[in-house]
């Protein structure tokens, strides 16, 4: 019975290699899920390094254990799809321990099961998280508890081109004193897109104002701006109002009309977007402050010399809709989510010296994105090469975050095709209004609160 | 125990019908029972099923007192099936049926090297990646003077350059599909048309016929069946065509299909996807539609005299 001898012995061996395994030291593989991206290959670097500081300590501690990382590349086409492949992976029992992931998603990774509840980490490590901006931490909140750690943040405005302001006539006074009127609620959007309107038609820019062709936060924001409050926190809803709506397309419908906005913004590529303002097409872009580095390499900008880039480029916060109101800003930090997985403990860790002033500056400076530690902004790369973020920092005053709800990705999709239907006149803007909610009330059912 | 000529012949069954059969049911059969499946659950993001529900068609359909079943279609899908009747009919009938036709008659009178170039020129937007043909197109109709179509508007014609993704998108897309769709009229019907005994076109002569004649009475009756055969096939593959519409328009309202619809509550990046039970649903009126068409042109184009035995045994 030679195959049975053979079994035998092979089994014996095998459960040797089993038993024997931790003698010799224990090797935990802490897996990472982050999507391939351009604007932030640090999210991952600095966690793939922070996985190398942990086993120096565990090998200082004379510790047998080591941490392996192995890093999920994924190649989704942005942050929303990433997260639905995520989900999907978890469902079948392919759950990574660390997430790079848009912290909108938070809501549906706890509903879930896939997002840890890190509270108690947070609470228990205050020398890893005691200085993490205060504001930034109810990006990372569900049901007023936090999943996950901000990973960076950001400030997102509309750029102004001052040369085409000067070539249009405005005077140096008007242009300086922009910011300001803006944040008094003195200059609304309407005088937004009056002004586009003026410059271009006065021939110093070919196209009034661009905004992203795509679903995106920037539409939130210019929501907000027009009074509609996104979020319920008490009820965890998503809510909308019929007025704020109407009133919001009815502006966007007024700037196609005025000709401050191409009637065929939501048909561009990316690429036509970014390169009608850094091609100085047109006066203005409405997107966020990572922008800074490709706008100093296209106007031919010294990267230190914020004086240079500021004479050319106006920074604003969307206006408010109404006189006297408020302008609104919006931050979309990524944020670091540690899986709910036996190894979550060490994963935790692994996020919290990720989180570090030294390894966050490397990617905030590098990628232009804001701090997420108040000390970081006195380091010296931030003081000589992240002027921008500094000056970046003020607008966050009237920043709000995306809320952290399962469905806001519909959300958004169904509030951008009353975007595309006025601005391509496909619908007036009550028709438009009435189309979206009919959409909103129909998908979301019993998560949205309709206000009047 | 059968006897050998019974083995042989379920071994014969097994090999000729065998690989269609696998085909139809991997392909077919059990998509549409996982459609139908999904259609009545709640399946979202997570893809896991808590319940098996209606919801999905009571997001499709309102009710109305005065529709025949209490019931009608929101608006837009009243919208999506008549931006996809559109598009079917138009990009069938002018590219893959009469544009295909006229490939097939002009290719195959040429002499044949010269018939040859010409129908595999119209062949390569259907070999080149579906991106490629997608990022040409895009590059063609850019509304800005750098698009080719302005280029030639604004310098040859000096007229006012168009923006067709804005003005004409429905148009954009027909065009675009059909010059993929003629490829494949005009390969069926060439062999068609090869495939008419020669004596008969030198018969024709003999009597006096000119190519007009020659065409409409010896050609033409014999691309009947082909004809019948593209005018089903492409309209139901039309039907649930999203591809091009998606690479070229993204997910543009104008251009929203009803394969588009189901596409961007599912699968589609970025568009407030991961409604999987939804879609399904969307896809779901999508079958049954498309079944409803397939019967309709079957009658029509009285197929199954096309699919009925030969009336000569042939052994």
């Amino acid at each position: 019975m030679k195959p049975l001898k053979y079994l035998i012995s092979g089994a014996i061996f095998a459960a040797g290699l089993v038993a024997g395994a931790p003698i010799f030291s224990e090797e935990v593989t802490v897996t990472l899920w982050s999507r391939a991206d351009r604007s932030g290959p640090m999210r991952a670097g600095n966690i793939v390094m922070a996985a190398d500081q942990l086993n120096n300590f565990l090998e200082a501690a004379g510790s047998d254990t080591r941490v392996k990382l192995e890093l999920i590349e994924t190649n989704a086409k942005g942050f929303d799809a990433d997260s639905l492949d995520l989900l999907k992976a978890h469902s079948v029992g392919d759950t990574p321990d660390i997430i790079v992931a848009a912290h909108e998603w938070i809501g549906a990774f706890v509903e879930a099961g896939l997002a840890a509840n890190l509270e108690e980490h947070i609470q228990a490590n205050p020398d890893l998280y005691g200085d993490i901006i205060p504001q930034l931490w109810n990006s990372v909140k569900y049901k007023g508890e936090r999943y996950g750690i901000p990973q960076d943040s950001e400030v997102r405005m509309f750029f102004l081109n001052n040369d085409m302001l000067r070539e249009a006539g405005k005077s140096e006074e008007f242009i300086a004193s922009l910011p300001e009127e803006v944040n008094a609620g003195n200059f609304t959007m309407a005088d937004f897109c009056d002004l586009a309107a003026e410059v271009k038609n006065s021939g110093a820019a070919e196209i009034g104002f661009v905004h992203r062709p795509n679903i995106g936060p920037d539409f939130q924001m210019a929501m907000a701006s027009f009074g509609i409050d996104l979020y319920n926190e008490d009820e965890a809803k998503l809510q909308i109002t019929r007025s704020g709506l109407v009133n919001y397309y009815t502006w966007l419908a007024d700037c196609v009309e005025k000709g401050a906005l191409p009637a065929d913004m939501t048909t561009y590529s990316w690429d036509s977007v970014h390169a009608a303002f850094r091609g100085e097409q047109a006066l203005s872009k409405f997107h966020g402050i990572w922008n800074l580095g490709p706008q100093l390499e296209a106007f031919g900008i010294d990267p230190l010399d914020a004086d240079a880039y500021f004479n050319k480029i106006t920074w604003i916060n969307a206006p408010a809709g109404e006189k006297g109101g408020e302008p609104k800003n919006l931050s979309h930090p990524i944020v670091y989510i540690v899986a709910d997985t036996p190894n979550k403990d060490l994963a935790a860790m692994i996020v919290g010296l990720a989180s570090q002033p030294i390894p966050n500056t490397r990617h905030a400076v590098g990628t232009n994105h804001t701090p997420i530690n108040n000390s970081q902004a006195a380091m010296p790369e931030f003081v000589t090469q992240g002027w921008g973020l500094v000056a970046g920092v003020p607008l966050l005053e009237y920043a709000e975050f995306m809320p952290n709800h399962s469905r806001i990705g519909q959300y958004n999709a169904i509030t951008f095709q009353g975007v595309q239907a006025v601005e391509t006149g496909e619908m007036d803007p009550e028709e438009a209004a009435e189309f979206v909610i009919e959409e909103l009330e129909t998908e979301l059912g019993d998560d949205l609160i309709i206000l009047d | 125990m059968l006897n050998k000529q019974g083995q042989r012949q379920i071994t014969n069954a097994l090999v000729f019908l065998g690989p269609a059969c696998v085909f139809l049911v991997v392909l077919l059969v059990i998509p549409i029972i996982v459609d139908l499946v999904v259609a009545f659950t709640d399946m979202e993001q997570t893809i896991i099923v808590t319940e098996l529900t209606t919801e999905q068609f009571r997001k499709i359909v309102r009710p109305n007192e005065d529709a025949l079943l209490g019931f009608e279609l929101r608006g837009s899908f009243y919208r999506a099936l008549a931006k996809t009747a559109v598009f079917v009919f138009f990009t069938l009938t002018i590219f893959n049926i009469t544009f295909g036709l006229l490939l097939a008659l002009t290719t195959t009178a040429l002499p044949d090297w010269l018939g040859g170039t010409f129908r595999a020129i119209w062949l390569l937007p259907r070999m080149s990646p579906s991106v490629v043909y997608a990022l040409l197109w895009i590059w063609v109709v850019d509304p800005t003077e750098r698009g080719l179509l302005n280029q030639i508007l604004v310098n040859v014609f000096g007229t006012e350059p168009v923006n067709m993704f804005l003005d004409q998108p429905m148009a954009l897309i027909v065009v675009a599909n059909g010059f993929i769709g003629a490829s494949i009229g005009m390969l069926i019907l060439t062999s068609s048309i090869r495939s008419i005994p020669e004596h008969l076109f030198h018969a024709a002569r003999v009597d006096g016929a000119g190519s007009l004649s020659i065409v409409r009475h010896i050609v033409l009756p014999a691309l009947r069946w082909p004809l019948s055969y593209i005018t089903v096939f492409q309209a139901l593959a039309l039907m649930v065509s999203f591809e091009y519409i998606f690479l070229i328009m993204g997910p543009a309202r104008s251009t929203m299909t009803m394969a588009m619809l189901a596409y961007t509550k599912t699968l589609a990046p970025q568009i407030g996807s991961g409604q999987y039970a939804y879609g399904a649903a969307i896809t779901l009126i999508l079958i049954v539609f498309g079944t409803v068409v397939a019967l309709v042109l079957y009658r029509l184009a009285n197929m199954r005299s096309l699919l009925a035995n030969p009336k000569i045994e042939v052994q």
